[in-house]
């Protein structure tokens, strides 16, 4: 009767030996003892979350022959927008959005706090190095035709992408809040403005109000710091599951070393 | 195959569908009816605090925005050949961000085309390019309003004369009091120089305009005007 | 893509995926590699060129001329370009629009099974054709002037010359700058297509009849009598000294 009871669940079954054990005495050794302590929490981590098949399945799934360095771009985007992740919620420790005191708040990061100058720096040409970036990874998926079956999703994610860091670069541009950032964010609305029907309603909704108003920084900061961010977070979750889930592209002139006899009659 | 679809008809009441219980007519088994009233609750419970967060975000769209007339001098400051730049504050509270510049003169009945009435004894000329808002200026060599980014030139009554801007440059209501002249709310005017409710720049006046790029409900000319 | 070239699509490339290395340790090294790389760009363009802070906001400005971030300067440009007023919404919001649903549709266009660069012409002209023509117009946007500066230096004869002819040139070039000609007309690199081209116009055109169009202009060039004489020279002098080949 014992064979009909239903299987042991994994987590419960007796383990492999460790690697100390092995040599069939108790850890002894301070190294040892560590090592063994973090196994076991590793385990009892995995006990509870069952983690370790998804990071086994996303870090030691197969990369095709043939990938180049074209094939890091994607990974350097998502590094620009993590160190762009960083510098922004430091200088938002700082900032002020408000009409009257966002420019002098700018001007105490750069010229008074230790460091703001350079972190401030990288926050600004972080997003023209962002930018660059997102363009050269579009361009190696265009050429090497990695949007093509069965990735077509996923490069429709991209140019979701594409469109929410240039929103980004447009919202953050208002932030410093001096003549460049003023003007160009005046341009940038009334371009906004032109859409047919729904342009000048969106206009008002952006700067709450028919002018330039009290609450328009606070608006753009918003936007700027966490609905942006959210959705760019969101979406490269997507993109990136879709990456793991349908495997990195292999340069297309890479073919397979399969006898042409067998080819032949694959056709 | 009519026949057959007429035979494999759905039942349309419970006591059809032989469920313990059914009353007479019927239609929504009880569980059917418990499951949707679950869901219809949790639909309730997420539009209790989209849709509030949704009309604050939305509220300034339909607020009016506060109109005020300010006073710019005395109206012997002001010729009718050429503009005087005046700075104006449109919105209260926030400092330079919430000023303009204005050029003014007085309205000059050789040069100008339209009708003179209570608000136009003086012409208030905003400096937004109404291509995309960018700083005009007035030249006075040349009589023009010239904007520095795409190359809008405008005449001397505002109109354009030539570039990309959809349409002339937009006004202020101005009146006279106790010799002082004041300029009141901003108005958008198409190329016969007719009044319209403000717009943004880059939204033409002139033809269906004026129906593509609607009046917002923040913002609207002087009635009758 | 018809079900059998998926097939062999999909068949082929689980081959060469099995023959592949795995993401940890190999990719990911160079990953990290390219992630130096980055850092170090973002950090050396922060300490080289710093966060410039310009003047604070002035909505009541005449004198500035805005220009946006490089990465819209093609955008910029093609607005600077399209003219026609009644063209304006197309160029502000038709044309990006277009251009960001073909790029969103582009999969569901372009669907043969090549994927080999060379045996796909029509994308890759297409492509090459796009980037070429941002390239273009981001120079182009990059190096429009305000139409309030003249970018010119004086001809070899007027600074060899000196003295006097030398003042007026840089007088009248003063005078140019600031009467808006440049609004219509181009000089140099810099200016409108508006009216004539003026870069050369002191080949085409005497003193006497330069001067004549000033005060006396056809439509719908302004008149320009305002001007004091003086002014006026020292402009008539400055366009005369356009000629051919002198710049």
């Amino acid at each position: 009767m014992a064979n009909l009871r239903p299987p042991l669940p994994r987590a419960l079954r007796p383990k492999p030996k460790g690697p100390s054990e092995d040599n069939g005495h108790a850890p002894t050794g301070a190294r040892e003892a560590v090592a063994e302590k973090g196994i076991s929490a590793v385990d009892w981590v995995d006990e509870r979350t069952s983690l370790s098949g998804g990071a086994r399945w996303l870090m030691f799934r197969k990369i095709p022959r043939g990938t180049n360095w074209f094939y890091t771009l994607g990974s350097a985007t998502l590094f620009a927008f993590l160190a762009q992740a960083v510098t922004g919620v430091i200088l938002a420790m700082y900032y002020d959005p408000s009409a009257t005191r966002a420019y002098e708040s700018v001007r105490y990061i750069t010229n008074e706090v230790f460091l703001g100058e350079f972190v401030r720096g990288m926050h600004k040409w972080g997003s023209t190095v962002m930018v660059i970036l997102v363009f050269l990874h579009m361009g190696r998926t265009f050429f090497y035709g990695a949007y093509k079956y069965p990735r077509e999703l996923n490069w429709v994610i991209g140019v979701v992408l594409l469109l929410l860091t240039l929103f980004m670069s447009f919202t953050g541009y208002l932030l410093p809040f001096d003549q460049r950032s003023f003007w160009a964010t005046t341009v940038g609305v009334a371009i906004n403005g032109t859409g047919p029907l729904v342009g000048p309603y969106l206009n008002d909704f952006l700067r709450a109000g028919p002018e330039f108003g009290t609450t328009t920084l606070a608006r753009f900061y918003a936007l700027h710091m966490l609905v942006l961010p959210g959705a760019i977070a969101a979406m490269i979750g997507a993109h990136l599951y879709l990456v793991a889930r349908l495997g990195t592209t292999a340069p297309p002139w890479i073919k397979t070393d399969i006898d042409p006899e067998l080819r032949k009659e694959d056709a | 195959m009519p026949r057959d679809r007429k035979q494999s008809k759905q039942p349309k009441t419970t006591l059809e569908e032989q469920i313990p219980g059914a009353f007479e007519g019927e239609t929504v088994s009880r569980r059917r009816f418990m499951t949707g009233t679950a869901h219809a609750a949790g639909g309730i419970a997420v539009a209790a605090f989209t849709l509030p967060a949704v009309g604050m975000a939305i509220g300034p769209m339909f607020e009016k925005a506060e109109q005020n007339w300010e006073s710019v001098g005395p109206i012997g400051d002001f010729a009718d050949d050429t503009y005087i730049p005046r700075t104006l504050t449109i919105v209260r509270g926030i400092g330079d961000a919430g000023k303009t510049t204005v050029y003014i003169r007085q309205y000059n009945s050789q040069l100008d085309s339209e009708e003179r009435d209570e608000y136009n004894e003086f012409i208030a000329i905003s400096t937004r390019c109404m291509h995309l808002g960018c700083p005009v200026r007035f030249v006075g060599a040349s009589q023009r309003f010239i904007c520095p980014c795409h190359g809008g030139v405008y005449d001397f009554e505002g109109k354009v004369s030539g570039g990309p801007p959809v349409r002339p440059l937009d006004r202020f209501y101005t009146r006279v009091r106790n010799g002082q002249l004041e300029i009141g709310p901003r108005f958008s005017v198409n190329s016969e120089l007719r009044r319209f409710s403000p717009r943004d720049p880059g939204m033409p006046l002139d033809g269906i305009g004026q129906y593509v790029y609607p009046a917002r409900p923040t913002t609207r000319k002087i009635p009758g005007t | 893509m018809n079900a059998r070239e998926k097939e062999a699509y999909l068949r082929e490339y689980s081959i060469l995926k099995s023959q592949g290395k795995p993401f940890f340790p190999y990719s990911v090294a160079k990953d990290g590699l390219m992630a130096v790389v980055v850092m170090a760009s973002i950090i050396g363009m922060s300490l080289l060129f710093g966060a410039e802070l310009g003047p604070k906001a002035d909505p009541t400005t005449t004198t500035y001329t805005p220009r946006p971030e490089w990465y819209f300067f093609f955008l910029f440009e093609v607005l600077r370009v399209i003219k026609p007023p009644s063209l304006t919404p197309l160029a502000s919001i038709g044309v990006p629009t277009i251009c960001m649903i073909l790029l969103f549709l582009l999969p569901f266009y372009d669907r043969g099974p090549e994927r080999r660069p060379e045996r796909r012409p029509i994308a890759m002209a297409a492509g090459l054709f796009t980037i070429a023509a941002m390239a273009f117009l981001t120079y182009e946007g990059a190096i429009a002037g305000s139409p309030n500066q003249v970018d010119m230096e004086a001809p070899a004869a007027v600074a060899a010359a000196g003295g006097e002819t030398l003042r007026q040139w840089e007088s009248g070039k003063q005078v140019v700058a600031q009467s808006g000609c440049l609004a219509c007309h181009k000089i140099g690199h810099n200016g409108g297509v508006l009216g004539p081209d003026l870069t050369e116009i002191g080949s085409a055109a005497s003193r006497a009849s330069l001067a004549r169009v000033l005060v006396n202009p056809t439509q719908p060039m302004p008149e320009y009598s305002a001007l004091s004489e003086s002014k006026r020279d020292d402009l008539v002098e400055f366009l005369a000294q356009l000629k051919t080949g002198s710049h």
